[in-house]
């Protein structure tokens, strides 16, 4: 049984479809990739799947159970963690205060307790902190610890974003372009380590990427996505060759999909 | 290829904070004489204060509690409030009606003095009308964003100055409800005290807020209510917290309002004290304590320290014939003007490098490093040495790119990669 499925989402935004009975299953311990061409509607698919917006129709079910209505909020407590494709950090916070925004549900304090500073929640801030160290740690960057998100490249920020959903204590995360901003060796090794971490924290992934290369080699299965529907899914290597995907990244005219004004502009673009 | 990297990452033992900069022995010794001096200096200047600015000295203390209600919203939350004046008064009429009809303590019964108990009360019930109104508000209002939740805060204050502090049970009309203050706090110095000492109690409190999970979920809201929601924050209840944890501040700096003069009427609160509260929390600081504080009493004791100048306050008196007051609607939104333009950070932004150096930090004039970039060769430099530019010149090497340096198995391509990850940074902060 998977441990997200995905039924028949559909999303309308005026008169745009973005989504239209879109069915994605992520099976326990796979990588699944979602690709597609600018605005196909991955993240809008992100954003319906975590209740950022309520779709029109469909459901999302996470280990058997229907979490379709539930808040964003309780689906995160529940184990599914989200990067975004912009950086999901709160920039006025240090990067370990991140680390503990990031572990917000399991604190063992209340928030009054907190304001009116009981001792136990100084106790449990120290843990807090320790977590944190640990997953930073983890990621390689314990020596960021104080620094402010200013100053940092992109491809750490990234790192950091990642490490601080892990810090959520997800089952299953969904990563929004992980390799953005990323050249092709820094995306690759950011594959090797996104199975290593797949290896010893037992994580379920589902993830928008763009970068080919990342998709195949680190994929176990791949939905491609194109206005809206699932054009094709399959392994990654038969996705990747498939007719209709190689037409729908490089805009080539294939049953009709395109306008014959669209037709014109790839001709020119090609000639 | 990526195999003979070194990242074998298995759960290691759990790593410590790094260390940051702490001052020697001789420094904090340095740090603490300074503190203990300005402490010594103001408490002895506040005990010995004449009674006039005892009481000038309780109304700063009494805004600087509103600013810090004020700040909650504003500054960390990121909300618009424009309506705090009808958290304030209700919280006074409430507190004053209590004392005065309720415990039945009015002076037309030659009641000057209320008893202790009653005070307390009256206190507790100010702040109690604080959070039930700011939760009512809250729980209809927090639902919008941005202008149309200034516009319905603004909308509310309106509708409460002319629904509420027209009921004449409650207000006693233009003749005002009295609030006399119980024997213990009768003096205007004691009054100061206590006013001083709740100030203190809110700052405690607003510390452990921002310091704790709820300021750090706040903080998250105010940066992106979806990063927040994706940290497990439960986006309206922690606005409808900070809203409610404002409206008590607010009502508690009302009911002390109110026993300062010891009799509250309608027009004390209007839709320009709010503005100016606004105004005074911009001034100070947006999200900064000790700003926040300084500026909120700024503002308040601004037309007493006016009358201190003699010319400025003949010029007044004389010639414009104004009340030192009315000088704070102009000076307030012009100071307003220069701190969005010039100075962002307001007051807590200039004096942070000498509340840096006090908590124990270096002393620098630029602690974020945000005007000082590393030169055209040092960037080069680094560069090629693969290293990342950071803009407070300190250049450091992170372990990641070190890993993904391994990983792809060349220097040079690594530092190039680097580089890109510095423009593309530099992108993301433009």
């Amino acid at each position: 049984m998977a441990v997200l499925e995905i039924r028949d989402m559909s999303i309308r935004f005026g008169g745009l479809q973005a989504l239209k009975d879109v069915n994605v299953d992520v099976p326990e311990w796979e990588i699944v990739g979602l690709i597609g061409p600018n605005g196909a509607g991955k993240t809008t698919l992100f954003n319906c799947i975590m209740g950022l917006y309520s779709p029109n129709s469909g459901t999302v079910t996470y280990r058997g159970r229907d979490i379709s209505l539930l808040p964003t909020h309780r689906k995160v407590s529940l184990g599914i963690g989200r990067t975004f494709q912009n950086i999901g950090l709160v920039r006025e916070l240090t990067v370990i205060e991140n680390f503990l925004l990031a572990q917000h549900p399991r604190i063992g304090y209340g928030a009054f307790g907190g304001m009116f500073g009981m001792p136990r929640t100084f106790l449990e801030e120290r843990r807090l902190r320790a977590n944190a160290m640990e997953v930073l740690d983890f990621i390689g960057l314990a020596h960021l610890a104080h620094s402010k998100l200013g100053g940092l490249p992109y491809g750490t920020l990234k790192l950091i974003e990642i490490g601080t959903v892990l810090a959520t204590d997800p089952d299953v995360i969904l990563l929004d372009e992980p390799s953005s901003g990323m050249g092709p060796d820094e995306a690759h090794a950011f594959g090797e380590r996104l199975l290593k971490l797949r290896q010893t924290l037992n994580l379920t992934v589902l993830m928008i990427e763009h970068h080919v290369p990342l998709v195949t080699s680190v994929c176990d299965y791949v939905y491609c996505l194109n206005f809206g529907q699932i054009l094709t899914h399959g392994k990654p290597r038969d996705v990747a060759s498939h007719p209709e995907v190689v037409a729908a990244y490089l805009g080539g005219e294939v049953e009709g999909l395109h306008s014959e004004d669209d037709a014109e502009e790839v001709a020119d673009v090609t000639s | 290829m990526s195999t003979q990297t070194d990242e074998t990452q298995t759960i290691s033992p759990v790593a410590s904070e790094p260390s940051r900069f702490r001052p020697s022995t001789r420094g904090w010794a340095i740090r603490l004489v300074v503190i203990a001096l300005l402490a010594v200096v103001t408490v002895w200047r506040v005990a010995t204060v004449q009674p006039l600015w005892a009481d000038h000295i309780s109304l700063a203390a009494i805004f600087a509690i509103i600013g810090l209600s004020l700040n909650i919203v504003l500054g960390y939350t990121g909300q618009v409030s424009l309506g705090h004046h009808a958290f304030v008064g209700l919280g006074a009429f409430i507190a004053a009606h209590h004392i005065t009809e309720r415990a039945g303590c009015a002076p037309e019964e030659g009641c000057i003095e209320s008893s202790l108990g009653t005070f307390s009360v009256a206190i507790l019930l100010a702040i109690l009308s604080g959070v039930i109104s700011a939760g009512l508000l809250g729980m209809v209002a927090l639902r919008i964003k941005g202008l149309y939740l200034a516009l319905i805060t603004l909308t509310y204050g309106f509708v409460a100055v002319n629904s509420i502090f027209e009921i004449s049970s409650l207000t006693r009309g233009g003749a005002g409800m009295p609030a006399p203050r119980p024997a213990t706090f009768f003096s205007d110095h004691k009054y100061m005290v206590l006013c001083l000492g709740l100030l203190g109690v809110c700052m405690f409190i607003d510390w452990r807020f921002l310091r704790s999970k709820m300021g750090r979920a706040v903080l998250a809201v105010k940066s992106s209510e979806a990063v927040a929601a994706s940290y497990a924050v439960n986006v309206t209840a922690y606005k409808l917290m900070a809203f409610m944890l404002s409206g008590a501040f607010a009502g508690l700096a009302g009911a002390l309002f109110a026993f300062r003069r010891q009799i509250v009427v309608a027009p004390d609160f209007s839709f320009s004290t709010a503005l100016l509260w606004v105004l005074m929390v911009v001034v100070g600081g947006l999200g900064s304590r000790l700003g926040v504080v300084i500026g909120s009493m700024f503002f308040a004791l601004f037309p007493f320290l006016i009358q201190l100048v003699g010319f400025l306050n003949d010029f007044l008196a004389n010639t414009l014939q104004r009340d030192p007051e009315e000088l704070t609607l102009v000076i307030g939104p012009f100071l307003a003007l220069l701190t969005m333009i010039q100075f962002p950070g307001g007051i807590a932004e200039q004096i942070s490098p000498i509340t840096r150096w006090l908590g124990g930090d270096r002393f620098t004039m630029h602690p974020e490093g945000k005007h000082h970039k590393p030169s055209l060769l040092q960037r080069r430099r680094a560069k090629k040495q693969g290293l990342e530019v950071h803009d407070d010149a300190e250049l450091v090497a992170t372990k990641s790119e070190d890993l993904l340096r391994d990983a792809a198995g060349e220097p040079d391509a690594a530092s190039t990669q680097t580089m890109a990850a510095v423009d593309s940074s530099e992108e993301v902060k433009s």
